[in-house]
């Protein structure tokens, strides 16, 4: 890099602060509104509503969660919506101990793949674990969703709170 | 429960709204650096020469666009220019009316290669005319911080 501008080939943010670099900045405008859909719009819906849907293949006769609104083995319509228990078994789990921004946590968050009770068997939904010893935790674990009391709901897959153990 | 139900108004669809934080930072880069800070400094323009293509570019490149070469000779530049394209631009970013039309131009730095995209100002929009001469006005030297809205705007020279 040209002595007279760079020494470095890397900028520090005080090269910023202290005018030693030129730049523009600018907030670009990045709101979004993601058309939910027919069957994800009503899974939000009932979400909102305390409840957990699934869909029903006339094909194959799986009932298939999340909603969607053709079964993808046999690729043909699902003919309708079921509705599910709000409690499942744990598939597969993980302990993890930083956040998405890689910040330590001081309790480990258990984001776990629930077999929703009513779907077929493998069909689940991705959740937290909570309540429960880390240590404690176990495939094939029985759990049961932590609901959000409903003033609180806005039809969102964090209107339930984690998932806990069965007693 | 059936999806023969359909959906009747758009009030009963669901979108799921957010937003992304971004915050962009853009570096001028070194060519840029001298440019501004000409610009900053002294409200000047300057080019760099290809001597063997024989070309002036404003901004200022490195690398010469044609035959590749690394630029080194730099030369004070005109802050005139002639309209070469404009176009009236009656809304904002966000396609709200602007209380006055802004004329967007690129002008071509005379005696060079180059050009500037700029806003037109001292004229009406129905005044503007391709090939129309103009000149550069600066902010006073205490509002610039190295930056293209250093330049106010090209006005029409005379």
């Amino acid at each position: 890099m040209k002595e007279w501008v760079y020494d470095t080939v890397y900028l520090s943010e005080k090269d910023f602060e202290t005018g030693r670099v030129l730049y523009e900045t600018w907030v670009p405008n990045a709101r979004y509104a993601w058309d939910a859909g027919i069957a994800i719009g009503r899974y939000l819906a009932e979400l909102k509503a305390g409840r957990l849907v699934g869909v029903h293949c006339p094909s194959c006769g799986r009932v298939l969660v999340p909603p969607r609104m053709f079964c993808q083995d046999c690729f043909v319509p699902i003919d309708g919506f079921v509705p599910l228990q709000d409690t499942g078994t744990v598939v597969t789990f993980s302990l993890c101990s930083v956040r998405w921004d890689m910040v330590r946590l001081e309790h480990p968050l258990i984001p776990a793949l629930i077999a929703i009770d009513g779907a077929s068997p493998g069909m689940g939904i991705l959740h937290l674990l909570g309540e429960v010893d880390p240590q404690a935790v176990r495939v094939g674990m029985r759990v049961r969703a932590v609901w959000k009391p409903p003033e609180e709901r806005e039809g969102a897959i964090t209107d339930i709170r984690y998932f806990k153990p069965l007693e | 429960m059936s999806l023969l139900e359909r959906i009747a108004h758009p009030d009963q669809t669901k979108a799921w709204f957010g937003e992304i934080p971004i915050q962009n930072r853009y570096t001028v880069g070194i060519a840029g650096e001298r440019f501004f800070r000409e610009i900053k400094d002294h409200g000047r323009f300057w080019g760099t020469r290809c001597s063997h293509c024989d070309l002036i570019y404003v901004p200022p490149r490195l690398y010469c666009e044609r035959c590749f070469a690394h630029l080194e000779e730099w030369v004070e530049v005109p802050t005139t220019g002639r309209v070469h394209t404009f176009t009236v631009v009656p809304l904002d970013l966000d396609g709200n009316p602007l209380p006055e039309p802004r004329i967007v131009a690129f002008i071509q730095i005379d005696g060079t290669d180059g050009g500037l995209v700029h806003d037109l100002g001292e004229v009406a929009p129905e005044e503007v005319c391709i090939g129309m001469c103009v000149e550069a006005v600066f902010k006073e030297p205490a509002e610039r911080r190295g930056s293209i809205t250093d330049i106010r705007y090209f006005r029409p020279v005379g």
